[in-house]
């Protein structure tokens, strides 16, 4: 078997603000990928270097791999801190990659991360053809949500369980984080049920994340990834949101149990396509660090 | 033997310090004196000649905050002369003698009145290096140029510069400028050896250090980053234009690396680099200094080359330097570099080489929207730029 009709075996490490995600895939010569492993852990207060280190190591145990036998580890989010890495790729790039892995033919990526969100669009080969990100304060990210739950007593994974009970959803600021806050605390003080400000605040978000797809000029399918789109409250007041806005005509939201995966999975992905340009140009021995000539 | 981190740590120190301190322990310890000199090229052996440093004044970067200077310059000039004329006026430049201007702009053109105005007392030139490249006309008028400088300068030091003297100048500049052509070469053959970031560093300390102590440096940063075990990434190869006379910040060079440039040229602190070749070490080193700035000067914005098609050097560049794309990274309302710019992107257009563009100006201290725009550069050279 040849070097280009074999399969290879990448890694992909997404380094976010709050977790470390690792994937791990056999990608056949066509492109298609078959995930391995996939392991996410929170950092904590711990250093990142060692976590993405440490996840890169159970996600290689997971898929019963040697390091030696990853022929590409691309890092994606904060990269840098990936020591092992051998490329890195954008977020914008590696999310619409695993978007489009986990939901072929989608043409849009919706990335709701801890410190902000992005809407990608893109066409069927998953380039990214424009983006709309949020730019004022934390109001629309996982960090903000965290920091309520922390007010509010319950876990982060109680979050969106809670918010599909409520009846009655008190709308909240839907342009500052302290502002939200201040609402919150309001609430609580006014006797609104816990659901009932969660639903709130998912309602607030998912209206901004719906403008923002807007302004991205997305239609079709657009998969909810990263971090936040684990909480199902968020990902509902997403599609309501959608399907009540008039001027979103055709979009549809999907979600996916990876999709918290997607960048990391886009790394990995694009590293396979990545190994074999160089790997057909035969530029792959200049990246091994004892060939290069000076 | 130090690491070529530890190395660029200390260049890094002297780059920061915007005091001058290795001008001033100079001038203590060896008595002479020092006088500076504005972006981009001005004949540095002339000023060793005459017996005293030269010192690249490039601006005080993120380090000062500009309170006076604002008051010299309307809102549409580049940071650079105001961050000047801060660090003139709150004394940083004390330690100099006096400043020489070279011709880059029309706001350099005019510093060098403001600062005859400001500083009476300190020795001011303007350096109006040829524009015409015909030695009968431009070459013969930067001789001349130059031996007036020659003699303003002993009027400052009491040295006269002998073609002797300015011929022992050329040879240590001519070995620098051979070292400094080594680091780009090894930056370009294996960029992870080098990161620009360091190689920034290392060259611009050059700009506070007497010439033989800077080869020194860069001769062992060379060997340190040879041997510096740094494992090689994926990265695209771009060249990076447009920042030869205000600096960005070393935050924004750090940024593009880690967004997945390797950086294989680049015309940062051009000055030092500017005379692409040696100069005559025999003869009336006068005219050697002129013939090499007609014969060797650097392509640039700031400089008249007749006959030259724009764009022509830079996909030249390119090709030499197996560069994939190019960055153009200008301060903000550079006129030189931002007049240029669109005749250069249209070559390179032409010559289906990927750019894109952004500006800074030198306290720039926010580089998220630079990082995502060197990012999907960086993965759209890799990923798409044989199926577009």
């Amino acid at each position: 078997m040849n070097a280009e009709t074999k399969d290879v075996v990448t890694g992909g490490v997404d380094v976010g603000t709050s977790s470390i995600k690792v994937c791990v895939f056999r990608v056949d010569p066509t492109g298609e990928g078959t995930l391995l492993s996939k392991v996410v852990e929170r950092i904590r207060r711990r250093d990142p270097r060692q976590v993405a280190e440490h996840c890169f190591e159970l996600a290689l145990e997971e898929a019963k791999l040697g390091k030696g036998d990853v022929e590409y580890v691309a890092s994606t989010g904060e990269g840098h801190v990936v020591e092992f890495r051998r490329g890195h790729f954008y977020g914008m790039t590696t999310h619409a990659r695993g978007a489009a892995y986990l939901c072929p033919g989608a043409t849009g990526a919706l990335d709701i991360g801890a410190l902000h969100a992005r809407a990608i669009r893109m066409d069927g080969r998953a380039k990214v053809l424009g983006y709309a990100m949020t730019s004022q304060c934390a109001s629309g990210s996982g960090q903000f949500i965290e920091n309520i739950a922390r007010y509010l007593g319950v876990t982060v994974n109680e979050v969106g369980p809670l918010s599909l009970t409520a009846t009655a959803p008190e709308k909240v600021s839907g342009i500052c984080a302290v502002l939200a806050e201040t609402d919150v605390i309001n609430m609580v003080s006014r006797g609104i049920s816990t659901a009932n400000i969660l639903k709130g605040i998912h309602q607030s978000m998912a209206d901004r994340l719906a403008k923002l797809l807007r302004s991205a000029k997305i239609g079709g399918t657009v998969v909810l990834t990263g971090g936040l789109s684990a909480d199902v409250g968020l990902t509902r007041a997403v599609e309501q949101a959608i399907a009540s806005d008039k001027r979103a005509v055709g979009l549809r939201v999907v979600t996916h149990p990876d999709a918290i995966f997607a960048g990391a999975m886009g790394a990995a992905l694009w590293g396979a396509a990545r190994h074999r340009k160089l790997q057909a140009r035969g530029l792959l021995p200049a990246l091994d660090p004892s060939e290069v000539t000076t | 033997m130090r690491s070529a981190a530890e190395i660029a740590a200390v260049c890094e120190e002297i780059v920061l310090d915007v005091g001058l301190s290795c001008v001033l322990r100079h001038r203590a310890e060896s008595g002479k004196k020092a006088i500076g000199f504005l972006p981009i090229y001005a004949p540095r052996e002339v000023v060793e000649a005459a017996g005293m440093l030269s010192v690249g004044v490039l601006g005080g970067g993120d380090q000062i905050e500009i309170i006076r200077g604002d008051a010299y310059f309307q809102s549409y000039i580049c940071q650079l002369p105001r961050s000047v004329i801060e660090m003139g006026l709150s004394g940083k430049l004390d330690a100099l003698d006096g400043m020489l201007f070279p011709a880059i702009c029309d706001v350099i053109r005019n510093l060098s009145g403001m600062w005859q105005l400001l500083f009476p007392n300190k020795y001011v030139r303007y350096i109006d290096v040829p524009h015409n490249h015909d030695w009968e006309v431009g070459g013969k008028f930067y001789v001349h140029d130059l031996r007036e400088l020659g003699r303003g300068l002993a009027g400052v030091s009491g040295v006269t510069p002998s073609d002797d003297r300015l011929r022992e100048a050329i040879a240590l500049h001519n070995e620098n400028r051979r070292l400094l052509r080594a680091l780009y070469d090894l930056r370009a053959r294996a960029p992870h050896l080098v990161p620009t970031a360091e190689a920034y560093v290392v060259v611009r300390a050059g700009y506070q250090l007497p010439v033989e102590e800077h080869s020194a440096i860069v001769r062992e940063y060379l060997e340190a980053a040879r041997v510096s075990g740094r494992a090689p990434l994926d990265q695209s190869r771009v060249v990076l234009v447009g920042s030869f006379c205000e600096q960005p910040p070393l935050g924004l060079l750090k940024t593009l690396e880690r967004a997945g440039c390797y950086i294989v040229d680049d015309d940062l602190v051009l000055g030092a680099r500017f005379l692409r070749g040696d100069v005559d070490e025999t003869g009336d080193p006068w005219e050697a200094l002129a013939r090499a700035y007609i014969a060797h000067g650097s392509h640039t914005s700031s400089r008249y080359v007749a006959g030259e098609q724009k764009g022509e050097y830079l996909i030249d560049l390119c090709k030499k330097r197996k560069a994939e794309g190019v960055v153009f990274c200008a301060p903000s309302f550079c006129d030189p570099a931002l007049l240029e710019q669109p005749m250069l992107q249209t070559a390179l257009e032409a010559a289906n080489v990927q750019h894109t563009s952004f500006r800074y100006s030198e306290n720039t201290a926010q580089f998220q929207a630079i990082h995502e725009q060197a990012g999907t550069f960086s993965d759209s050279i890799r990923l798409w730029s044989e199926d577009q």
